[in-house]
């Protein structure tokens, strides 16, 4: 179970390239009231203004949001990778920010970079990940070995990463995500990169490891794609501009927004959430 | 803390095996550092032959032979062969196809000499071209010789005692022993140790930091419960593994070249046997485990191998330039050398060519300081990780 209350973050915008480095420096020697300014009204990026959402066990909980909503900051915030400026973040009870390492081994995560190595197989890719979460090696290549059957990749097992298409990359760092058989699971744009095929293998995949047989796991997953929140998520938390926008199933959006098409009412939350946006801004 | 211990391992053994299998990587280092060093200890050992053969063949070449019967007398009395120096000398010496210095005799010296003028003589050499300038102190020798001979006799013939030209005699003491004299051959052999040790480092220190950033592994890797040190430790203990693995390799094989110098003075002079290696082992260890670590925090702010690449020249220009500060005799040993990395590492490894014993602050003072750059270096990697890992 993963509950996200009221979290945000900013970063710093990198300086233009232009005006940036050493000559905004040397410009600024001169002028010590300008350069006071400019530093006091920093442009910041708020990546994360407001996003709070609740993802129970055995459900599967949709993150939708346009490129740049903040999808794949609050996951890496989730991740312990950044720490929040404000907000909590709870898994199963545990604190992120206090016990990120207890979170951790109880989440599986499939981030935004899913870099193997090369010159490892994949099996050696997903044993060494099963190593680190303190399994014994055996037990993590017995479990390769049944989630290799699960998606469809045995064939892959024993090869070097070196020439793995992106689907074989794909799945390969999905079930290294999966080896420990972690309660939570947490999905960026899982079927980026995925053809039909294997987008329909993975909600299978997703299907049954939401349900009691597989373990009953709490998924979060983000996506821009509507189909996918369609046909898979059992209630969708929508997301713009770093806020959380709107919350329920696809039905109640749908009734909320007073449309037929789910597209429509996702553009409308988030056009609408875009001008509010626009106007808290200031 | 016996998980992160696990973990530590775990780390260190997929990193090395990853670092193994890099294949052509190795190779080219193993060719560059490894079979580099006796090659060249080979080259040298030829031009000490020939330098050598040189001095045994005792010929000299004269221009103008015919001109100076009474100089050629004395050269065939110091049983030399006089030889007529071919007629465009200086422009083969220049381009070093000719590797004798020449004497020139002037066309009027007989005459001179008879007359009490002072006749000049020539000893014509170029001092780029190195094989003629080593014969040239022998030359000086041998001219001195008849000066003073000549002297002597317009001496005895006016009565004069040879001893008041002579009021002192000089004699050569040479305290070196033979080891000391062959490091001044064998000096540059440390420096390719090290150039081993420096060049095993680089590449599996670049991969596990920034190839790990460009490859987009380093976000999964720290989504793992596992704490940063024992990560970074296993990393860095990986890389300063496949660092010594190379410095032993490359210790090792100056073992058979050796073999290959047996015909050569060379070979009794030069002291080195699997004692020498194993201490030179020694010496580098504490040093592949600081240029591990410092290249790894050099390394770990770049996105991508290319950076690092460039970003690491100046570490691995630092550890190139320093030891030919020993090299070159830059005012001879100090007492800062010991506290420069790769500098200490040099001075005690030609101390131990030379067959000198190694002192307590010797060995001390560079173990301190590269335990001390292996802290910071694997502290700020440890720090830097989760910035580079969102970056």
């Amino acid at each position: 179970m993963i509950e996200v209350r009221g979290l945000a973050k900013s970063f710093a915008a990198p300086a233009p390239t232009r005006d940036g480095g050493w000559r905004a420096w040397v410009r600024s020697r001169g002028k010590p009231a300008a350069s006071a300014a400019t530093s006091s009204v920093a442009p910041r990026i708020h990546a994360v203004r407001d996003v709070s959402f609740d993802a129970p066990n055995g459900r599967i909980t949709g993150l939708l949001g346009p490129n740049g909503a903040g999808k794949t900051t609050t996951l890496r915030m989730l991740a312990a990778l950044i720490t929040p400026e404000a907000g909590t973040m709870r898994v199963d009870g545990i604190d992120v920010v206090a016990r990120p390492r207890e979170v951790l081994a109880r989440m599986g995560v499939l981030s935004d970079s899913r870099g193997l190595y090369p010159r490892l197989t994949a099996r050696e890719n997903i044993v060494y990940y099963g190593a680190l979460h303190g399994m014994e090696r055996e037990a993590a290549d017995a479990r390769a070995q049944d989630l290799a059957r699960m998606f469809e990749m045995t064939a892959l097992l024993d090869r070097r990463a070196a020439g793995f298409s992106q689907g074989e990359r794909m799945k390969t760092a999905l079930v290294r995500a999966l080896v420990h058989d972690p309660a939570n699971i947490v999905l960026d744009e899982p079927t980026n990169g995925l053809d039909v095929l294997a987008t329909r293998a993975l909600r299978d995949s997703l299907r049954w490891l939401r349900s009691p047989e597989g373990g009953a796991k709490c998924i979060v997953f983000s996506t821009h794609i509507m189909q996918e929140v369609e046909r898979l998520c059992d209630s969708v938390v929508v997301v713009a501009h770093g806020r959380t926008v709107a919350t329920g199933t696809v039905p109640e959006l749908l009734a909320e927004t007073d449309e037929r098409d789910f597209e429509e009412a996702f553009v409308k939350l988030a056009f609408v959430s875009e001008r509010a946006g626009a106007g808290a801004a200031p | 803390m016996r998980r992160s211990i696990a973990a530590f391992w775990v780390v260190l053994r997929k990193e090395l095996s990853d670092a193994l299998r890099d294949r052509r990587t190795l190779a080219t280092v193993v060719v560059s550092s490894v079979l580099m060093g006796p090659l060249v200890l080979l080259a040298i050992s030829g031009l000490v032959a020939s330098l050598e053969s040189r001095a045994e063949q005792r010929e000299v070449y004269l221009s103008g032979v015919a001109q100076a019967p009474t100089l050629r007398n004395f050269l065939e009395r110091q049983t030399y062969v006089v030889k007529e120096a071919p007629a465009d000398f200086e422009a083969r010496l220049r381009r070093s196809t000719f590797s004798d210095p020449v004497v020139v005799v002037p066309a009027d010296f007989e005459a001179a000499l008879v007359r009490g003028d002072v006749p000049i003589v020539e000893i014509v050499s170029d001092s780029a071209n190195q094989r003629s300038e080593a014969s040239t102190a022998r030359i000086e020798r041998l001219l001195g010789g008849f000066s003073r001979e000549r002297a002597l006799l317009s001496l005895a013939l006016r009565g004069v005692s040879a001893q008041l030209l002579e009021p002192m005699q000089i004699e050569d003491r040479d305290l070196a022993s033979t080891q000391t004299r062959a490091t001044r051959i064998t000096g540059m052999l440390p420096y390719f140790v090290m150039m081993a040790v420096l060049y095993g480092a680089l590449n599996a220190a670049l991969d596990t930091t920034a190839g790990e950033r460009e490859r987009g592994s380093l976000e999964p890797l720290l989504m793992n419960p596992t704490e940063r040190w024992a990560l970074v430790a296993g990393k860095w203990g990986a890389v300063a593994c496949v660092s010594v693995l190379i410095a032993i390799l490359s210790c090792f094989s100056f073992l058979p070249g050796q073999w290959v110098l047996r015909s050569d003075t060379l070979a009794a002079m030069f002291q080195y046997g699997p004692r020498e290696a194993a201490l030179f082992i020694v010496i580098l260890l504490p040093l592949a485990a600081a240029l591990a670590a410092v290249l790894m925090a050099v390394a770990i702010r770049s996105r991508s191998f290319k950076e690092a690449q460039a970003s690491s020249t100046i570490v691995v220009l630092a550890v190139s330039l320093l030891p030919l500060v020993n090299v070159f005799d830059l005012g001879g040993e100090a007492p800062w050398h010991l506290w420069a990395p790769a500098l200490a590492q040099n001075t005690l490894m030609t101390r131990v060519l030379k067959g000198e014993a190694l002192g307590m602050e010797q060995v001390l003072i560079p173990l301190a300081v590269c335990i001390a750059l292996t802290s910071v270096g694997v502290w700020y990697v440890a720090r830097e990780l989760h910035r580079a890992a969102v970056k």
